[in-house]
């Protein structure tokens, strides 16, 4: 059953991304740099699903690590002017550094505690960004010189082509020994550890690896948009739009997070005639599908079709 | 309010067509025949008090020129985006403008940071780009310093170095020569914008004869004035200059409950729009602050028109930036007329001949030789900006004196030195 | 003399903060909910309070109650419509039920904020303060309204101390936050408890918010800050500890007065949070809280 589920997943996956890949063909330049975001976006949430779904942190930090990515690498491209693919490196690379900086909390308090620990992360970088505006521009904002290119349909490429990796790795990971000790170690950390497994050294990888994606993933936005702020990649409303979008796409997933932040995305556009209202009815529908299918949208699929 | 609803054509059907007819498409629909409308794009802040007039000026002007035939028969069409006063936002929706809904130009933001963000796009997508209402230098210093690159986009509202003039100009006669005042604590928030608007003031306020005693930035987040005020108050100034924008209310309200004693006069953005007097429980009154234009007062002999027609369109009078947005529309109307047309090389070519006398004065840009190249000259019978005041809950003009309709009126609180 | 200004302005905003995080440590002791539409329920009763005087005309006594209602209804309606339908779910894992608590939660503020930006603006408001003018204390010239709001703000979390020691209700309340199966082998309705504690937090926070719109002024903006300020305040002082809060809740306030007035405005909130990250380090639970 477990096999035959998979394997049609792995299809249904496959057969949407090759339409994916192909939209550049028929669909306007503005639906795909919507898009653009939304794979980016879709990043953001699949890593904090690892983190969150998984590990069972209640973690409102994302922006501390996506700011962190994002920041370092406009900054190194705007102070030394090197190139756009080394500037996103070492973007995620401090995404690292600052993954494992929030992970020394998370190994000694839990829950709520942990949760404000990220939440002050975030504010604290938040402050750092305005105090220190001589470097990252402030309240301004920094401006980019390098963009990656203005092409529409590469830009498109370049991030459907980094989600479906992501996607892949960060998915494979959520179904190996790793992703199952995570899981019993959120639930469980106790049991988990009288197992015998050592809940620590998963903890830390998770967080690593879930920091890596997230920071990438901010540092190849900055240089789509050719612009990084405090709105754009570290105020808390972003990371709420990161966490909103995994529990609607559906708790540890992974997949389900990708396909909540593009229907967050796309659906806060199409709600454009709507004008002010749109942020209240996505945020409306989000509440209903948290009462009504807490499973989110995957994961109520994934009920039927294992009930059938 | 009057928005452009447009269903989202999100899957355009003749992309699907083969790539041949897409080619003879695209040939065809460049070149503009006269039934085509000349489309602008309005990207605002519709959630803020100053950014909700950009949309509404400017399509109350698209209104009165398609009323009286548009552009030698071609409709001007506004297609209006909210950008709920993010940059990232922005960029979507400017991308949205010029790839999808294939507008000519763009009118955007009241914010300096968002003006910024959008620039290089301009340049990337080859769209004619105005602000209304964001003021930071960099904004034309950048058309400047690579006029091929970044010569789309306009600066359609006084940069901060010209409005520290202004208010400096003000300053001079309102408070020197007749209050005889001599000393000044500057008070502005941390923003794009205020950081050469503070060097202005550092460098003109000595000039006028007001000693600058202190220099107080804050974070734009900050709510409680308290320590701010105090320590204002602590260097005994006879004046606060202030360059206030994202905070005006809770500056204001503090002000007046803890009775501070010195008069404010400067940049106060929310000050210009006409509610401010009851989100403020009339603590507004006495605050001095400098406008483009405002109600009742014949900047132009165009100004009272619009804002009195603007009032009766939409219930309130509009913000600094719905008058510089009504004129952009005129004036971009008035360029594709002189360009004969909405080419964004041609386009830009005729703006740069912009001689339009609209709601704020006349409105002439800056050539390629000065540092604030496409930015709106500054000066007298151009554009001066004029001083208003807060009196019993209405905003009225007290400088320049040719237009001024009162003087300066403070509450008992305030201690106006006359020594 | 500086002294003197720091300490009375330290303690205005102080027992603010206090009143604010009261309700929602009160919430969180007793039913175990972190309620993140805290901030939306204050600036949604500030905004009431001034468009009752504003925009219908009425007094400034009958614009602050109606602020104060408008509180409690919008804390009921938080509680039957987002926390009540959660806690009750068959669908959701109870282990699960604290992060779908934030989650709605967090979601139903965002939705109050959004109404409260479309119908009214996202500029700031504030509420005609009950008392004007000035008085001199010590040589500091202090807003009337500062010390009414510090009284107010003493009073009201005196009378909750009464309530909970000195009552039936609030003896059961207690009850309840010590043990919650205890209290229904006892025959009282949990519920019930839960609805009490719902309105009494919707007055605090009522209050809180009208009290917050005098002083201060509030825009849709200050939604997330003063949740996140609360949160802060209420773990830092040990989550459910009524009294760890109130002592948080002066540390943070004085912290953040010191700091701008020695340092700078700029930086008022850095040593707040630096403080609370030290804590979570050295003492996870809070400063009083139980582990």
């Amino acid at each position: 059953m477990a096999a035959f589920f998979k394997s049609r997943l792995f299809f249904v996956s496959l057969a949407i991304v090759v339409i994916a890949a192909t939209l550049p063909f028929y669909v306007s330049g503005y639906v795909l740099g919507l898009l653009t975001v939304a794979y980016y976006f879709g990043v953001f949430a699949m890593s904090w699903d690892l983190l969150f779904g998984f590990a069972g942190e209640v973690n409102f930090g994302p922006t501390f690590l996506i700011g962190v990515g994002a920041y370092t690498a406009g900054i190194l491209n705007n102070q030394y002017g090197w190139s756009v693919y080394l500037c996103v490196a070492l973007g995620a690379l401090a995404a690292v550094i600052a993954g494992l900086v929030l992970a020394l909390p998370a190994l000694r308090v839990r829950g709520p505690y942990f949760g404000l620990t990220t939440l002050v992360a975030v504010l604290i970088l938040q402050n750092f960004v305005v105090v220190f505006a001589d470097l990252t521009g402030g309240e301004i904002g920094l401006t980019i010189p390098d963009v990656i290119t203005i092409d529409p349909n590469v830009n498109y490429w370049i991030a459907l082509g980094f989600m479906v990796i992501s996607a892949a790795i960060l998915y494979g990971l959520s179904q190996s020994p790793i992703g199952l000790v995570l899981q019993a170690s959120g639930q469980d950390p106790v049991q988990a550890g009288a197992l015998g497994f050592n809940i620590v050294k998963h903890k830390l990888a998770a967080f690593i690896v879930s920091a890596f994606f997230s920071g990438l993933s901010g540092a190849l936005l900055v240089f789509y948009f050719g612009t990084a702020s405090v709105g754009t990649v570290i105020d808390i409303a972003v990371g709420v739009n990161v966490i909103v979008a995994a529990v609607l796409g559906g708790r540890r997933t992974v997949l389900g997070a990708a396909l909540g932040a593009i229907f967050l995305i796309v659906a806060g556009e199409f709600l454009r005639p709507t004008g002010e209202l749109a942020t209240f009815i996505v945020s409306a529908v989000a509440l209903l599908v948290v009462l009504f299918f807490p499973g989110g949208f995957l994961g109520a699929a994934l009920s039927r079709e294992g009930r059938s | 309010m009057a928005k452009t609803s447009r269903s989202p054509r999100f899957w355009s059907v003749r992309k699907l067509l083969g790539a041949a007819a897409l080619g003879l498409l695209a040939t065809a629909s460049s070149q503009a025949s006269a039934a085509d409308p000349i489309k602008i794009g309005v990207i605002a802040e519709a959630q803020a008090i100053a950014g909700a007039s950009i949309p509404q000026a400017a399509q109350m002007a698209a209104d009165e020129i398609n009323a009286k035939g548009g552009v030698d028969g071609r409709k001007i069409e506004i297609i209006s985006y909210d950008n709920h006063s993010s940059s990232a936002d922005s960029v979507r929706a400017f991308q949205r403008a010029v790839n999808d809904d294939k507008v000519n130009v763009v009118i955007a933001s009241y914010i300096s940071e968002v003006v910024l963000a959008l620039e290089p796009w301009a340049s990337r997508l080859k769209t004619p780009f105005i602000t209304p209402g964001a003021a930071s230098n960099e904004i034309s210093k950048s058309v400047h310093s690579d006029y091929e690159k970044n010569k789309y986009t306009f600066h359609g509202y006084l940069t901060s170095a010209a409005l520290a003039l202004s208010v400096c100009d003000a300053a001079k006669e309102l408070l020197v020569e007749q209050k005889h005042m001599k000393s000044a604590v500057i008070m502005s928030e941390d923003a794009a914008w205020t950081k050469p608007l503070d060097v202005g003031y550092e460098e003109c306020l000595p000039k006028i004869g007001l000693k600058v005693l202190d220099h107080i930035r804050f974070s734009p987040d900050t709510t409680d004035f308290t320590p701010i005020f105090n320590k204002i108050e602590g260097s005994k100034p006879d004046v606060i200059i202030t360059g206030i924008s994202h905070v005006g209310v809770q500056p204001t309200v503090q002000w007046k409950n803890q009775q501070v004693p010195i008069p404010m006069l400067g940049i106060a953005s929310q000050a210009t729009n006409s509610t401010f007097g009851k989100d403020t429980n009339d603590a507004a009154d006495g605050v001095l602050y400098q406008g483009v234009s405002g109600p009742d007062v014949a900047v132009t002999p165009k100004s009272v028109p619009f804002a009195e027609g603007f009032k009766k369109k939409y219930g309130n009078y509009p913000s600094y930036a719905g008058y510089t947005s009504y004129d952009e529309v005129y004036y971009i109307a008035d360029a594709v007329k002189r360009g004969g047309s909405t080419d964004a090389d041609k386009l830009v070519a005729a703006l740069e001949k912009t001689d339009w006398e609209g709601t704020i004065g006349r409105v002439q840009f800056y050539g390629k030789e000065d540092p604030f190249t496409h930015s709106i000259k500054y000066g007298k019978g151009l554009v001066t900006g004029l001083i208003l005041q807060w009196q019993d809950g209405k905003q009225v003009s007290v400088w320049p004196k040719e237009i001024a309709k009162g003087s300066l009126k403070f509450p008992s609180f305030i201690k106006v030195t006359a020594n | 003399m500086l002294a003197f200004q720091i300490l009375i302005d330290g303690f205005a905003i102080s027992a603010l903060y206090a009143l604010g995080a009261t309700g929602f440590t009160l919430i969180f002791g007793v039913s175990g909910v972190l309620n993140l539409s805290h901030g939306a329920i204050m600036v949604l009763a500030a905004v009431a309070a001034w468009a009752a005087a504003s925009v219908l005309h009425l007094d400034t006594y009958a614009g602050a109650l109606i602020g104060v209602a408008v509180g409690m209804v919008a804390a009921f309606a938080t509680y039957f419509a987002v926390v009540q339908p959660i806690q009750r779910s068959t669908r959701i894992a109870n282990e699960e039920k604290e992060i779908f608590v934030l989650t709605g939660t967090l979601l139903w503020g965002i939705m109050i904020q959004e109404l409260i930006a479309y119908f009214f603006t996202n500029n700031a408001k504030t509420v005609l303060p009950i008392v004007g003018g000035v008085v001199n204390i010590l040589g500091v010239r202090t807003p009337k309204n500062e010390i009414f709001t510090a009284v107010m703000c003493c009073l009201a979390i005196g009378l909750l101390w009464l309530l909970v020691n000195r009552t039936r209700t609030g003896k059961a309340v207690l009850a309840a936050s010590m043990n919650p199966r205890g209290v229904t082998l006892l025959g009282l309705e949990l519920t019930r408890i839960y609805v009490v504690v719902w309105a009494i937090y919707g007055i605090l926070a009522g209050i809180a918010g009208v009290l917050l719109g005098m002083f201060l002024g509030v825009s849709s903006y200050s939604v997330g800050p003063l949740t996140a300020s609360a949160f802060s305040i209420v773990v830092l002082g040990g989550l459910g500890s009524v009294s760890g809060s109130l002592i948080a809740a002066f540390v943070v306030g004085y912290l953040e007065t010191l700091t701008a007035y020695l340092v700078s405005p700029a930086y008022r909130t850095i040593p707040a949070l630096l403080l609370l990250v030290a804590v979570m380090y050295i003492r996870p639970q809070g400063l009083l809280g139980r582990r």
